[in-house]
């Protein structure tokens, strides 16, 4: 009732639009990037450069009815969550063993800094010199260049938790070990699902790299390569429209999980107070 | 039961005003009916609790919310929206940190198009009447919540707007600042000659700062009369102790049906 | 980044909860000989391959080799021009564009929810056909920078100009203010911060895709110099490589770290007091 009278006027922000445009304009947006993609390239000299939407479309129809890359296909998708799963793992106990005490976390953090200023997607031709072509070297780099900011999330949020609530949790006369359950992991929980998410991206990105660069490790990154040297565009095009599919399914299932998750650190986080 | 003073015309005339919300099902009326009449160069205050629809009328008085049905004229014209000849102040202070104390309160300069040279002296001399002359080039986030406010007031004041609308602009800051920020703001009203509407809670701030109470109860939210509170200016903190003033603060009490 | 060096100071007061009587950077000194011990340990006493990892002295007198090479200079030209100049690129699209749709609520509204889920794409994908269209120059490198980098902006810019608190354009609007005067004074200040943090991103990810597109295939550049020393063997070159790499990362994240001071220096200086943060 008395949200009614704190009046806000009514054009700011953004609550007042309809879901319904919203979903016109969407739709209607997608329809017309869809009709450009279609007609654009024929105006354009190289068609096989070029391919357009219903190029793309038979192209991935002839991906799918063949078959032999169902074993890329799979070969990527393991690399990339294997991959990830140990970068997330090992960032994790990383982020909380260097983490969890403040002068530790405070004495390594330059070397923080300098470690994720690196991109380390340069190691990737040394992994493949050293392992050779197949899903170890894929699987190490991805691990490598996603365990960083699972890391470094972590120790972000292990550090979030205010003086105060520390003070909190010393007048208690709580052990380390309680202060680090009730307190600094709950609270470090939303930090780390945003790492972890990122981490999935990243560990994509480390798996099609050493797809790419070694021509010979499967995988639907070497697809994209060797279609694109054959200049098959079509092709290329249909797996990288499977790479975005597969791409974005991952991260909506991960939003999933981060609600979920962040609800119940949000819950248990109020429950202690 | 509403008092209309025929001899001058009123500043601001709001006749009938009502603002009603339709939801799907549902239907809310925030203020309904209201006639008022502020006179010019006077202070009024509209006293009354959380629903009785007063920052709705403010801000229908102010422009920026159309109302349902009625009218209300300003200065003689019919309001259609903002106006330059009104300033609006809020509960927050609402400074943009990206610029210093003194750009804050010569921000409705810039937006008016004029040159904030011409008006930077008056800037510098609002600053020093309410005391914060020396945190002119800070940034909001050094100040505190009370300093921000003062600058909130200059700001408001800089373009000598006609009709000052207060939506409780004090509210959040602690007792004794508030006291301090209410007499800041009854000398520099009395200073720059504005007439001004106070939208309140405290029925004691609202005897002591107004001329006249325009006292209204909720659901629906509407006038339920108007105070005339004759006291002379300026008016000092003894005045609270009077019988006189606790006499108005009781009839107040009793058109809210608090007694 | 940042992130971690702004927790960094709130924790200066932190540490009296576990009172230390030394400093944490004592420490953080005392661990880079240590780490060189054990480089140097791990490799001399043969642990790890050479092929992988070579010992401190062979990367050492790998550098004049590497620096003091013809052409050397041509490459670091070569590579900070295509990441510039892809960031250039890529980052102002991503501005303009969102700036174009975001200026509308309802745009922005319907915009945002299904243009978020695109944040999860690997723009790396798109190298060889990069490559197929541009060829292994410039122009392909500065182009896959570009597309890299685009999204940050363009998202960040696109949800931040929706970050003006209400009372803020109350504010504006009691003031007669113009929809131009409302986005050019509040909007679009207001969405700095998250703009910035977007180009920070941005910067990250135009880095990647530059040397990504170099090591699939070009014909200069310092990404391609590493794939050049490694077909070779020449292992500790590309320990030297993957050095300077680390020393341009460095330097971008300092350029940022200063321009974020100078840009939205309201930002940093208001992390202290959350509750004045925001207008």
């Amino acid at each position: 009732m008395t949200s009614a009278l704190r009046v806000r006027p009514t054009k700011a922000g953004v609550a007042k639009v309809d879901g319904e445009s919203s979903w016109w304009i969407s739709a209607g947006t997608i329809v017309v990037l869809a009709l450009a993609w279609e007609l654009v390239p024929r105006f354009l000299d190289d068609r096989t450069l070029f391919p357009t939407l219903s190029d793309t479309a038979a192209g991935l129809v002839r991906l799918v009815s063949a078959g032999y890359w169902w074993s890329d296909l799979t070969g990527t998708l393991m690399s990339v969550v294997v991959a990830w799963l140990i970068g997330c793992s090992v960032g994790l106990v990383a982020g909380i063993a260097l983490g969890t005490v403040p002068f530790i976390r405070t004495a390594i953090t330059p070397y923080a800094i300098a470690v994720q200023a690196l991109p380390k997607i340069v190691l990737a031709p040394l992994f493949i010199g050293w392992l050779g072509f197949g899903p170890q070297s894929k699987i190490a780099i991805a691990v490598v260049i996603c365990f960083f900011p699972v890391w470094i999330d972590t120790m972000v949020g292990l550090a979030l938790p205010k003086p105060n609530e520390f003070k909190l949790m010393q007048s208690l006369n709580a052990t380390r070990a309680q202060t680090f359950w009730k307190l600094q992991l709950p609270s470090a929980v939303p930090m780390i699902m945003v790492g972890v998410k990122h981490a999935m991206l990243l560990a994509f990105t480390g798996v099609l790299v050493a797809e790419i660069l070694s021509a010979s490790a499967g995988g639907l990154g070497t697809l994209t390569k060797q279609f694109s040297s054959q200049l098959n565009m079509p092709l290329t095009f249909a797996v990288v429209i499977v790479v975005v599919v597969i791409a974005v399914t991952l991260v909506s299932i991960m939003d999933v999980i981060e609600r979920r998750v962040v609800f119940w650190s949000e819950e248990s986080r109020s429950r202690k107070s | 039961m509403v008092m209309m003073m025929t001899k001058t015309a009123p500043l601001v005339r709001a006749e009938g005003v009502s603002k009603e919300y339709r939801g799907r099902d549902t239907q809310m009326v925030a203020l309904s009916g209201m006639d008022l009449d502020v006179m010019d160069g006077e202070f009024l205050s509209l006293l009354g609790p959380s629903g009785c629809g007063k920052s709705t009328a403010l801000n229908i008085m102010g422009g920026l919310l159309a109302p349902t049905s009625g009218s209300v004229m300003f200065d003689g014209k019919p309001v259609a929206g903002p106006s330059r000849d009104i300033g609006m102040m809020f509960q927050q202070a609402v400074m943009f940190p990206w610029r210093t104390t003194i750009d804050n309160v010569l921000l409705p300069v810039e937006v008016f198009g004029q040159s904030k040279k011409k008006f930077a002296a008056k800037a510098e001399e609002l600053l020093s009447m309410v005391g914060i002359s020396e945190f002119a080039k800070s940034y909001p986030w050094q100040l505190s919540g009370g300093m921000q406010q003062r600058a909130a007031l200059c700001r408001v004041l800089i373009h000598s707007p006609k009709l000052l609308l207060l939506d409780e602009p004090f509210g959040a800051l602690d007792e004794f600042t508030r006291e301090s920020m209410n007499s800041e703001l009854l000398r520099l009203q009395a200073h720059t000659k504005a007439t001004a509407v106070l939208v309140t809670h405290n029925i004691n701030e609202a005897v002591f700062m107004s001329d006249r109470i325009a006292v209204m109860t909720p659901r629906p939210g509407r006038l339920v009369g108007i105070i005339d509170v004759p006291f002379e200016r300026p008016r000092t903190p003894e005045l609270a102790l009077s019988p006189e003033f606790a006499e108005l603060a009781l009839k107040a009490r009793s058109m809210l049906e608090l007694t | 980044m940042t992130a971690v060096a702004d927790r960094v100071s709130e924790l200066r007061a932190d540490t009296s909860t576990w009172r230390r009587a030394v400093s944490p950077y004592v420490v953080t000194v005392l661990i880079a000989p240590v780490i060189y011990g054990v480089w140097s340990y791990i490799t001399n006493s043969g642990m790890v391959p050479s092929i992988l990892l070579p010992t401190p002295q062979k990367v050492f007198e790998a550098v004049p080799r590497v620096v003091g090479a013809k052409g050397f200079s041509d490459h670091v030209i070569r590579t900070v021009s295509e990441i510039v100049l892809g960031f250039g690129l890529g980052a102002l699209v991503g501005f303009g564009l969102g700036m174009l749709l975001g200026s509308s609520i309802r745009l922005r509204t319907a915009y945002l929810p299904f243009l978020s889920a695109l944040e999860a794409i690997p723009t790396v994908i798109l190298a060889p056909v990069i490559i197929a269209w541009f060829g292994f120059g410039i122009e392909g490198k500065v182009f896959q920078a570009a597309i890299a980098c685009f999204y940050a902006v363009f998202i960040t810019t696109l949800s931040g100009l929706g970050l003006a608190e209400p009372n803020s354009v109350q504010l504006m609007r009691s003031l007669c203010a113009s929809k131009l005067q409302i986005m050019r004074m509040l909007k679009i200040p207001a969405a700095l911060p998250v703009i910035f943090g977007g180009l920070q991103l941005g910067a990250t990810t135009a880095i990647i895709g530059a040397i990504v597109s170099e090591f699939v295939g070009s014909d200069a550049g310092l990404g391609y110099l590493l794939q050049r020393y490694r077909s070779g063997f020449d292992t500790p070159a590309v320990w030297v490589m993957i050095g300077i790499f680390l020393i341009f990362g460095l330097i971008a994240y300092l350029i940022l770290w200063f321009a974020e001071r100078k840009i939205v220096f309201w930002r940093a200086a208001a992390i202290s007091r959350p509750d004045l943060e925001k207008q």
